[in-house]
């Protein structure tokens, strides 16, 4: 159990992407694109920050995994090591996430709040949680998972107090090439057939849909919180309270909150140079929650490279 | 402490407050819980919307997290996270009833179960998850982890394993870890839950704590997963779990019985054993309660135990019982525990329950027999520990009987529903006085004069929450000025009260107006919270039906009953009184044409429906074909009142007990301490009243609020019954029934009359609700009923005044007419001064048992050094003239009233009060005359055995003080007049009428108050002073053998009381009854012959004696073919390993079936060993059991615990 400490790698950073910022009333957007290529000083440069992300998880994975319920298991011997034992698209997921949170320590978004990301919680395939409820491993058998899914990413902006201030939560998805009609499904859902029409058509369950929907305390918070009271007590006992306004008093004011959507990937040759997927120079009209919105866009032309160079390094010396 | 923890109390204090405080329900929560009855009523609901349950949902989700701040910070156990916790559990439940699609949201039944259980309320979190319908595996996994039910949780595991072969090798978990699947986590997350699951669930309740350790370190890794990477309500869900099952660790009776084995490490298997059998009866975890009853019992103190009825009192009680008489070492001593219950009917439920957990370890008997002590009490000289389970006067009349052998053996005192030494506080309280039949000052009296003469036994007792008898008890059982009794704050289920309001051809409408006690309203509403039910209106009934409003209430009532019981809803129709004219009205209704549609009632089949034709046979021998009684039970009605024939009321009780009948019509003695389901409880009256012949007037006793509760806390046992609350419901009309002119006005004056008896109760309770301690007792109340007639009739005001006159009073100068049951004024003061001496001087003799003399100033110091010991003072009444009466009337007794000491001794043992003991001696020599005579009985013909009982009774017909006694109606005093041919029917003597079905009860209530009580006290009175008088030394062992010689009688003087318990004139008959050797006294008289056709082959020429001699029945039952018993223990099974090295040796398993072969399983499905099960001896059920593998050598598997077949 450890506080994700680690500062982002400035000058990686500025030397790997160059970046487009924009700020057009509430909404802020950041282009970023790739300036240099992935070689062995970017990925051990980016080591430090991806394995302070992964402490926290590594750690109780290892505790967790370590107890093998045979009554002949004898030490506590580790089957496997996180997370670089993750399948290849796992390892996708938790990149966009952690850098995400990278890119939100190190570049100042709209409304210039400093945003603090104490530990990282992690998501993975939501949908297999049916199989608590089902005891059966059966992707088809499709269930209505609980209407509550927590948001990718969660980070808090803290006062010298270390009260909670504000929030910024949202969605970051990595995707293997950012074609047009693959942002379209990220932002509008996948594709149905109309049964009217006979054509397909977005279900309308993608990012915009949970930006726009989710509720005043995000789900997350809660364990975010729970998390913080269980390995620094102490050093977030303000924020640790303030968190508990949210989620216990009823009409308490709402804490302030910035939405996040960063969408990451590889570059197309349908996409121009320091051209946008979402538009930058208008707050988006599919955007209808009143709260600030930043926008991150990171186009990689190796992406696999750095990911799978990244995890393979971790923990690895 | 971390900075900001103040601030954080206070915001989780500011959703306590405004959402969560005991007993008070914001408006959407009243609204939230009207709704989810009004659903699961299926009648009309209130206006509801998605966004009112999504607002609910988001209060739950704020108490359970205000609830983890106070926990975190304060202790899982303090008030404020508990009450967080509660509210929030009931929250989703209401949600949960309402079924709503709320649940799509959020797995909120889950929730409520778990929030139940960290709230303290385990008892709600099984009623709920009990009755909802789980569609998916896992839930109905996790639900029956949070109902703590681990035979369940094992059941469907095993299920798991079974349907998923692969998971059961050794590495199986790695190799999931190891896929190159994106799902990998969450399945594998999944089946290490079901592991750890089932590890928990078997070591549990195996006691096995090194791999229940284990089973909690997985579940709090699993925690620690789900709170990083699943989503939020899933990863609560486990939270919960984690906590849940770490309070069932905390809370597992193991602890308490390893405990309790460090006492005497040589029966440490014995403990672990009765913890092991805990489980299999699903009380392994104990509740709060329990835990601090249990710690107490550590501390080796007395203590008394105050919470509801069926909130597992009794496991405190069992296992006080095991540690002083198993435990501990007594020396010489076989130990003896006396455990007092308020019934008769009680004590068997007591007694049944004891024998099914410690009858291997304890003689445990029940003594609600006829005889003083009899044909089962083989206790006395037997050499193991005992328990005497007895009503107080049961206990009362042993003592008398055998003082210096109870108290040498005594070593703890139990006294169940304790509070009842609290006296009715009415005009009816007072005149038990002088009636001698107040059961509050017979249970004062009997445990002072115990504590005073035996002050080192342990005392438990078990009281009831409200009224304010829970710090009195405590500080009575203590003797400790500051005593607490402990366990206050549980309540095992809701208690719903309120009006079923009746019609004339109209729907009736519920009225739920207080919840636990509490007004329950919503706000912003003028309406009552209510439900209108759909029952179709009961047809409109003939006008002579109609004539009556109270039988029009009645009747409609019973409607109501008959058509709720279609939706599986168990109901008492509770009656205040003449129960007969109730069941009449039945009968008739039933008979008319409209009411033809009904359903008949269909009685079950197998096991339930031979218990029902032993009960109907019963019926019909006790009651007649053709009673009201038989043709209710044919309609699935179930009927009890305080004058059936004890073993017809014990088989009633089975059948409601068992469910069998829908609906019981009774009186409030079938609900007195004793456990049974109803879901709902109709009362039709709030009174009962009577005439005063004598004063010209009636005499109105109200329900207490006492009366009511211990009523309404037989409503709504989680789990036993449907909903999770009790309703108790008052019927009241709102229009008169009558349409004829001349009866209307006194219908609309009996209607307000209803409601405003209704309006009192409501009241009363209210203010009982918020009582502080009592302060009355019986004795108090005596003298102060004494000093209020000293001052009125002899105008003694001071407390000199009065003491002087109380030193010199006599019964007979008072009234004339003392003991004779007069009741005009002077008379009961007599009597009321009798009831005092009683007191005093079964005080004195039986504290100066083994002095030989007594004088003045001994007999004051006996009785202050006693006053110590009385209620009265624990309920801190006293002031100094109390104490001065009782010590001076001492005095005066051995002085001057009762100077004669082989007198005092004689009466103390007729067990009469004085003043009528030494009217009843006049007579005691006739009867003992009569019981010497009878050398023949065994050979004399029925009318010559009756001819005996006529004689005897003839002694006592025309006392009014021990003799008969009868109300002043004329049907009663008929009946006394030609009592001879009552008794020849209850005694089936030759050719005696049977009482048609409208004069049934009143020839019942003769029967038990004349026959059985009264004659029998006088005959007890009369054998025991003969049995004493040849004994000698008192400390005489009785026994059979010995028994004719000591008392100089024949064996009718033995069989003479329990022939008139048994409604007999065979004593034959009686044994058969007694020993459960036959169900009804017919098939019991067709056994005679078996009996002679044995005795005949033991003795030549059989004599008078012989016939019906108790040993020689014991001979003959003896000589039985023994009853089959239980399955014998298997042989170990030889085994083959096929998933372990076999290092550890010992492998606790589990079977699993399969083809010609069983699986041995680790509970965390990994596959250990199989071994050939050709016949397929094994299945699922055996997963109630516990084997071992044992590993080293020939591996083989072992059954090393086997729940018993009837739980």
């Amino acid at each position: 159990m450890t506080l994700h400490i680690c500062p982002p790698p400035k000058d990686a950073l500025d030397r790997w992407l160059k970046g487009y910022p924009s700020v057009v009333n509430n909404y802020g957007h950041l282009l970023l694109e790739q300036d240099c290529d992935c070689d062995d000083a970017l990925i051990a440069d980016l080591v430090g920050y991806f394995e302070s992300a992964h402490a926290d998880a590594r750690a109780f994975f290892h505790e967790q995994m370590g107890i093998d319920l045979h009554p002949d298991a004898n030490a506590e011997g580790v089957h496997t090591t996180y997370p670089t034992c993750l399948p290849s698209i796992t390892r996708r997921g938790l990149f966009g996430e952690v850098m995400a949170g990278m890119l939100t320590e190190h570049y100042v978004y709209i409304g210039g709040h400093d945003w603090k990301i104490p530990v990282f919680l992690f998501r993975y395939h939501e949908d297999a949680e049916a199989y608590l409820f089902a005891l059966v491993r059966d992707e088809k058998r499709k269930r209505e998972v609980y209407g509550r899914r927590g948001s990718d990413f969660l980070a808090l902006a803290l006062n010298e107090a270390g009260e909670v201030i504000r929030f910024i939560a949202g969605e970051a998805k990595w995707r293997k090439k950012l074609q047009p009609a693959v942002v379209a499904e990220l932002m509008y859902g996948k594709k149905k057939k109309n049964p009217d029409t006979d054509e397909l058509e977005h279900d309308g369950k993608g990012i915009w849909y949970q930006v726009n929907r989710d509720i005043a305390a995000p789900h997350g918070l809660r364990q975010l919180q729970r998390l913080l009271r269980e390995i620094d007590p102490e050093g977030y006992s303000a924020a640790i309270a303030a968190l508990d306004r949210v989620l216990v008093v009823k009409g308490a004011q709402q804490l302030p909150r910035t939405n996040l959507i960063m969408i990451s990937g590889g570059d197309v040759s349908s996409r121009e140079a320091t051209h946008s997927l979402i538009p930058w120079d208008e707050v988006p009209k599919d955007y209808m929650a009143p709260h600030d919105l930043q926008v991150v866009e990171l186009i990689l032309t190796d992406g696999d490279d750095v990911i799978d160079g990244v995890y393979d390094a971790l923990w690895s010396a | 402490m971390p900075a900001h923890d103040p601030l954080r109390l206070e915001i989780a204090n500011s959703a306590r407050v405004g959402l969560a405080l005991e007993n008070e329900l914001s408006a959407n929560q009243a609204r939230a819980y009207v709704r989810c009855l009004q659903v699961g009523w299926q009648v009309d609901t209130i206006g509801w919307n998605r966004a009112d349950s999504e607002g609910q949902l988001t209060d739950a989700r704020s108490l359970l997290q205000a609830a983890e701040i106070f926990a975190e910070i304060e202790g899982h156990d303090a008030p404020r996270a508990i009450d967080c916790y509660r509210r929030a559990g009931e929250i989703l439940e209401w949600l949960a009833r309402s079924n709503d699609g709320t649940k799509t949201l959020a797995p909120i039944e889950l929730l409520a179960g778990a929030a139940f259980q960290l709230g303290g309320l385990p008892a709600m979190a099984s009623g709920l998850l009990g009755q909802l319908d789980l569609e998916e595996d896992g839930p109905s996994l996790f639900a029956a982890f949070l109902k703590a039910d681990f035979d369940e949780v094992l059941t469907l595991a095993m299920t798991f394993w079974k349907q998923h072969p692969d998971l059961t090798v050794a590495d199986a978990s790695r190799r999931i870890l190891e896929e190159e699947q994106d799902d990998r986590l969450a399945w594998y997350f999944t089946v290490e839950l079901v592991r750890a699951l089932g590890l928990f669930a078997d070591s549990v309740r195996r006691g096995d704590d090194a791999r229940l350790a284990k089973a909690s370190a997985k579940l709090k890794a699993l925690d620690a997963m789900a709170v990083r990477t699943f989503s939020d309500d899933v990863s609560l869900l486990i939270s919960l779990l984690r906590q849940v099952g770490s309070r069932f660790a905390d809370a597992s009776i193991y602890r308490s019985a390893r405990a309790l084995g460090e006492l005497n490490v040589e029966r440490m298997p014995r403990m672990l054993a009765f913890a092991r059998d805990q489980f299999a009866r699903g009380r392994g975890i104990l509740w709060s309660s329990q835990r601090a009853g249990l710690n107490r019992l550590f501390d080796n103190s007395s203590f008394a135990l105050c919470t509801p009825t069926g909130s597992g009192k009794t496991l405190v009680a069992n296992l006080g019982l095991v540690k002083e008489l198993l435990l501990r070492d007594h020396g010489e001593v076989v130990p003896l525990a006396l455990y007092l219950v308020p019934s008769r009917a009680l004590a068997g439920e007591v007694e049944a329950k004891l024998t099914a957990e410690l009858g291997r370890d304890l003689i445990i008997t029940g003594l609600y027999g006829g005889a003083d002590w009899g044909i089962t009490d083989y206790w006395l000289n037997a050499d193991r520990p005992t328990v005497l389970i007895a009503t107080v006067e049961k206990a009362d009349a042993l003592m008398r009987y055998l003082a210096p052998l109870l108290l040498s053996r005594l070593r703890l005192l139990i006294v169940d529903e304790a509070h009842q030494v609290l006296p009715e506080d009415t005009e009816s309280g007072r005149s038990a006085f002088a009636d001698h039949s107040s059961r509050a000052l017979r249970l004062e009296s009997f445990v002072a004069r115990l504590l005073t003469q035996a002050p080192d036994i342990v005392r438990i007792a078990l009281t009831a929450v409200a009224g304010g008898a829970a710090g009195p008890v405590a500080r009575w059982m203590e003797g400790q000025a500051n005593a607490q009794a402990i366990g206050m704050r549980y309540r095992s289920t809701r208690q719903v009260i309120g009006v079923l309001e009746t019609a004339p051809q109209r729907r009736c409408k519920m009225l739920l107006e207080l919840m636990n006690g509490r007004p329950l309203y919503v706000q912003g509403r003028d309406d009552p919270v209510y439900l209108n039910l759909t029952t179709p209106p009961m047809p409109q009934l003939p006008a002579s039906m109609r004539s009556s409003l109270n039988r029009f209430n009645q009747v409609t009532v019973l409607w109501t009953a008959l058509s709720l019981t279609a939706a599986n809803l168990r109901i008492l129709i509770s009656l205040a009184q003449e129960p007969e004219q109730t069941m009449g009205w039945y009968v008739q209704a039933f008979a008319l044409p409209a009411w033809q549609q009904l359903p008949a009632f269909q009685p079950p089949e197998g096991r339930r429906g031979e218990l029902f034709a032993e009960a109907r046979a019963a019926c019909v021998d006790y009651c007649g074909p053709d009673s009201y009684e038989v043709k209710l039970l044919d309609r699935g009605i179930a009927t009890s009142h305080g004058q059936m024939p004890q073993r017809l009321r014990r088989l009633i009780v089975a059948l409601i007990d068992e469910k069998i009948c829908p609906i019981t019509v009774a009186t409030a003695t079938l609900t007195e301490g004793v456990n049974l389901p109803f879901d709902i409880i109709f009362v039709t009256s709030l009174k009962r009243s009577a005439y005063d012949n004598v004063r010209q007037r009636p005499i109105i006793t109200p329900f207490t609020p006492a009366e009511f509760r211990n009523l309404a806390g037989r409503a709504g046992r989680p789990g036993a019954t449907k909903g999770m609350e009790g309703l108790t419901l008052v019927a009241l009309p709102t229009s008169i029934a009558t349409t004829a002119n001349g009866q209307k006005q006194t219908q609309r004056d009996q209607m307000a009359v209803l409601q405003e008896d209704y309006d009192a109760l409501r009241e009363n309770l209210r203010r009982d609700e918020l009582a502080g301690d009592a302060t009355l007792s019986p004795l108090s109340m005596l003298l102060q009923e004494l000093r209020e007639k000293a001052r009125a009739y002899f105008g003694h005001v001071t407390d000199e005044a009065f003491l002087d006159w109380l030193d010199q009073v006599q019964a007979e100068d008072v009234s004339d007419e003392a003991g004779t049951g007069a009741t005009d004024g002077f008379s009961r003061l007599a009597d009321t001064v009798d009831e005092l001496d009683a007191f005093v001087m079964t005080a004195l003799e039986e504290l100066s048992l083994l002095d030989d003399g007594l004088d003045g100033a001994a007999a004051e110091a006996k009785l202050a050094s006693l006053w110590q010991k009385t209620f009265t003072v624990a309920a801190a009444a006293q002031e100094a003239w109390l104490e001065q009466a009782i010590v001076r009337r001492g005095r005066a007794i051995v002085e001057t009233i009762y100077p004669d000491a082989e007198e005092r001794r004689r009466l103390y043992q007729y067990g009469l009060s004085p003043h009528v003991g030494r009217r009843f001696e006049a007579i005691a020599p006739s009867i003992a005359a009569q019981l010497a005579a009878a050398t023949d009985y065994g050979t004399e013909s029925a009318a010559e055995r009756l001819a005996r009982f006529a004689a005897l009774g003839e002694l006592l017909k025309d006392d009014r003080g021990f003799g008969f006694r009868v109300r002043d109606t004329v049907t009663d005093q008929n009946i006394l007049e030609n009592w001879t041919d009552v008794l020849g029917w209850w005694m089936r003597g030759p050719g005696a009428a049977v009482p048609d079905a409208d004069g049934l009860r009143a020839r019942q209530r003769f029967v038990a108050d004349n026959l059985e009580f009264r004659l029998g006290v006088a005959l007890g009175a009369v054998v025991a002073q003969k049995w004493t008088a040849g004994a000698g030394d008192p400390l005489a062992v009785p026994s059979l053998a010995e028994w004719r010689a000591t008392t100089g009688l024949p064996w009718f003087g033995f069989w003479a009381r329990e022939l008139l318990r048994w409604g007999t004139l065979d004593p034959f008959v009686a044994f058969a009854l007694a020993q459960g050797r036959a169900k009804t006294r017919e098939e019991a008289e067709g056994m005679r012959a078996d009996f002679e056709e044995w005795l005949a082959g033991e003795v030549d020429d059989p004599a008078a004696e012989d016939l019906i001699d108790p040993q020689r029945f014991l001979a003959w039952e003896k000589s039985l073919p023994v009853r089959e018993r239980e399955r014998a223990e298997p042989v170990p099974e030889q085994a083959e390993l096929t998933g372990t090295t076999g290092g550890r040796k010992l492998y606790n398993v589990l079977p699993i079936s399969g083809d010609e072969e069983v699986l041995w399983v680790d509970a965390a499905g990994y596959e250990l060993a199989r071994s050939v099960d050709e016949f397929g001896l094994y299945d699922a059920s055996d997963i109630a059991h516990d084997y071992v593998l044992e590993a080293e050598g020939r591996a083989t598997v072992r059954r090393v615990f086997a729940r018993s077949r009837r739980r």
